[in-house]
């Protein structure tokens, strides 16, 4: 029992930082049909600038000055970047962000080398929220999941309810007819991606204090939120929610798990026989736990192309 | 031509865009790109005759003039330009964008090391067969993989593509029987037919044989029916598949060759290295063939080889002299993709008929050949201050440098860059780059008019 709720917890929390980079994602995705490979991008740059902050100003700074840079540069991205590349087709738009992924990592690679930085949580933060099992469970990972639920509620808010939403999912169906009826299309995608990158930059700022901070945080967590948008449903943001939590549990519970192939034969009592073969028998199932989103994602792409909630088929 | 499928074929607002489909590069930018892409350019017979000519001596007598730093360089990027080539022949000519084609080759790299210790155990295979085993790897993976990656399209595929690669990396890490775990295989070369196969080299011609063999397959491949037929999967699928091929089929086959040739890349690497282990599989390979394949030109037969040899080449020695390749390849890339999207071989192709003198292909006249002069030296003269700023913070940024300045107790040092000495507290270290950077963009034609036009008005 006590396996199980921490694990929940865990991944649960987890679950949470991933859709709080996948949201920006999807949500570019959903309007400009932009697979954007520099989306952990941003969100590393967020974690470099809350990095930047603790040790020049503050940690409290750095949320507010992380999302504010990061989303001023993926402006300037969208605006002088992306828009010119436009007219090429969707595919030279994802080579785009991709080269732009590469020179971002490579830049903090430059600045700060390649090890991980020391980013860490605030003093006044590091202490206990409950007590669950004997275990003390860290307040900070609560505020993690605090922070990405408020912003989950705000964004969902915002988009269904307000007339900028409505002007948003407008765009997103009918980009022609609402540039007729005189909105600014283009500074609507501009302004969409902005968001979408401040998100991930308030992501990786709050993220980068827990996790380790360093110039490969970007490919990896990269490659995750890829296979959350592309199983919740590319350009929706209900799917995302539930991808970034099928994949956080689903992870969380997977590393308490030391059962291998081996095991299941043993089921049927030819468990040391398989065991004593080694190989892929012996393997076990918490050390392939990197596996699994990517094994899941093939299944979706299989079996559902358009994810679990989405819309939009094969479009690129 | 295919606007005729495309009007009457879209149904609502469900387009269905492939890569370089009909919105690519057919579509409304047909102004700005050869109508066939595959076409390189109508060379005269002779002229290409001198050029094969001159590569072919080059490459030949390579070992005999460099020293052993460069033909081992020369050994990568000949592997490098076989495997853009494999890579392309699916991205440009099939039109199907793959993150992941690193799985196949090091699949074909790990075919070739095991056969190699089984040699060296005794089984009579001649290492100059070897790379068969590699490309025999590869095409069953890429058949089997390439069955459900070609049933989408688009990002699908390139997603199927990478979680492919990025599985087979998470394996290679946990198998160690096949694998060798972190460390990798090893094994040796065997002599053959009185090859010894011990110096760099007769591994280089062995190599060049195999890529030059490798890459006039490829080129015959484009001149086959079944070639044709892959450009026009790429142009209009729909209008293959009312024709009455199957689609699907002929995609797979495709995806098959293609990692066939990355495999028997990934096999000369294994026969070059005598090792394989791992790091084949990560993802910056499949990322470093995209960007090479994307700078030479995914548009033309040899552009992405010569981008891929080219850059490996430089990537291997400047590793020396500076660290930063990688963001220059990055920003090279950046910069090809928004202004040149046909690539440096593209881009020889239009100075070709600049030369020549005939731009049949485009209605209105073509920039003229001093317009391309200038764009090409503002360019350099703005790369030169990316490079400037780069290397000067890569310096300053160093541990070496913090370690310096302690030592200094704390105050600026001046440092070596360039053949100069620099000190961060003087302006030159900041005015230089500035000012080239400025000159570089007044220079460009349409940002210099920009430019021109905003101080204007300002004043």
């Amino acid at each position: 029992m006590e396996f199980f709720v921490v694990s929940a917890l865990n991944g649960i929390v987890y679950g949470i930082l991933l859709f709080m980079v996948s949201a920006g994602l999807t949500l570019i995705f959903g309007m400009m049909s932009v697979l954007n490979f520099a989306h952990a991008s941003f969100y590393m740059i967020g974690a470099y600038v809350g990095y930047i902050s603790t040790g020049c100003w503050g940690f409290w700074q750095g949320l507010i000055l992380a999302p504010l840079l990061v989303g001023g540069g993926g402006m300037v991205v969208e605006r002088y970047c992306l828009r010119r590349v436009h007219k090429f087709g969707h595919a030279y738009e994802l080579l785009l962000t991709f080269g732009i992924a590469f020179i971002i990592a490579e830049t903090v690679k430059l600045f700060f080398g390649p090890a991980p930085v020391d980013y860490p949580v605030p003093p006044q933060l590091r202490f206990a929220a409950f007590t669950i099992y004997g275990t003390q469970y860290p307040f900070y990972r609560v505020l993690m999941g605090a922070i990405s639920v408020s912003m989950f509620i705000f964004l969902f808010g915002v988009i269904k309810f307000t007339r900028i939403g409505i002007i948003v999912r407008a765009a997103v169906h009918k980009p022609q007819m609402v540039n007729a009826l005189g909105y600014n299309v283009p500074l609507v995608f501009m302004g969409v991606f902005g968001v979408g990158a401040a998100l991930a930059g308030l992501a990786g700022s709050v993220a980068g204090a827990f996790y380790p901070t360093s110039p490969n945080m970007a490919l990896d967590l990269g490659l995750i939120v890829f296979v959350v948008v592309v199983v919740g449903g590319l350009g929706s943001l209900e799917g995302a929610f539930l991808a970034s939590m099928i994949i956080g549990l689903s992870t969380s519970f997977v590393v308490g798990i030391n059962w291998c192939l081996a095991d299941v034969f043993g089921l049927v009592g030819m468990g040391e026989r398989f065991r004593s073969m080694g190989g892929v028998f012996t393997v076990e199932l918490n050390s392939v736990a990197g596996l699994l989103p990517y094994a899941f994602m093939l299944i979706i792409l299989v079996v559902r192309p358009a994810g679990l909630l989405g819309e939009k088929q094969a479009a690129l | 031509m295919n606007d005729l499928l495309e009007d009457e074929g879209r149904g609502g607002e469900r387009e269905r865009i492939e890569p370089f489909g009909q919105r690519g590069l057919t579509g409304d930018s047909s102004e700005l790109l050869p109508a066939e892409p595959s076409v390189i350019m109508p060379i005269t017979k002779k002229a290409k005759a001198i050029v094969i000519a001159l590569v072919g001596a080059g490459l030949l007598v390579i070992p005999w003039v460099s020293s052993l730093g460069i033909l081992n360089a020369a050994i990568k990027a000949l592997i490098a330009a076989l495997f853009a080539l494999a890579f392309n022949l699916l991205m440009g000519q099939a039109g199907l964008l793959s993150f992941g084609q690193a799985a196949f080759f090091g699949i074909g790299g790990f075919a070739t090391i095991h056969l190699m210790k089984s040699t060296a155990h005794g089984l009579a295979v001649p290492i100059v067969l070897l790379p068969v085993a590699g490309g025999l790897a590869g095409l069953v993976l890429g058949l089997g993989s390439g069955w459900f990656a070609t049933k989408r399209t688009g990002a699908y595929f390139a997603m199927i593509t990478l979680a492919v690669a990025e599985l087979l990396y998470a394996i290679s890490l946990r198998w160690t029987g096949v694998f060798g775990g972190e460390a990798g295989i090893s094994s040796m070369r065997m002599p053959w037919a009185g090859f010894t196969f011990g110096s760099a080299g007769e591994v280089y011609y062995l190599v060049m044989v195999w890529v030059l063999g490798c890459s006039f397959l490829l080129y015959l491949y484009n001149q086959t029916p079944f070639g044709r037929l892959t450009l026009a999967i790429r142009n209009n699928e729909n209008r293959i598949r009312f024709l009455g091929y199957d689609t699907h089929k002929t995609k797979v086959v495709i995806f098959g060759i293609s990692a066939m040739f990355s495999g028997i890349a990934g096999s000369l690497l294994a026969i070059a290295e005598e090792s394989v282990s791992f790091a084949v599989f990560d993802a910056n390979v499949s990322a470093m063939v995209v960007l090479q394949t994307f700078i030479g030109g995914c548009n033309t037969f040899l552009g992405p080889a010569v981008g891929a040899a080219v850059l490996t080449f430089f990537a291997q020695e400047i590793s020396d002299i500076s660290r930063s390749w990688l963001l220059y390849e990055g920003v090279i890339f950046v910069l090809v993709m928004m202004f040149m999207p046909n690539g440096i071989g593209g881009m020889f192709g239009e100075l070709y008929r600049m030369v020549q003198g005939k731009n049949r292909k485009t209605p209105k006249p073509g920039p003229s050949l001093r317009h391309f002069l200038r764009v090409t030296f503002a360019t350099a003269v703005v790369f030169s201050a990316i490079i400037f700023s780069v290397e000067a913070c890569g310096i300053l940024f160093s541990e070496k440098y913090s370690a310096m300045r302690r030592a200094a107790g704390n105050h600026w040092v001046g440092f070596d860059l360039f053949g100069a000495r620099w000190n961060p507290n003087t302006p030159w270290l900041w005015v230089t780059p500035a000012l080239l950077f400025a000159i570089g963009l007044f220079l460009l034609p349409h940002v210099g008019a920009t430019l021109r036009g905003k101080i204007k008005k300002f004043r």
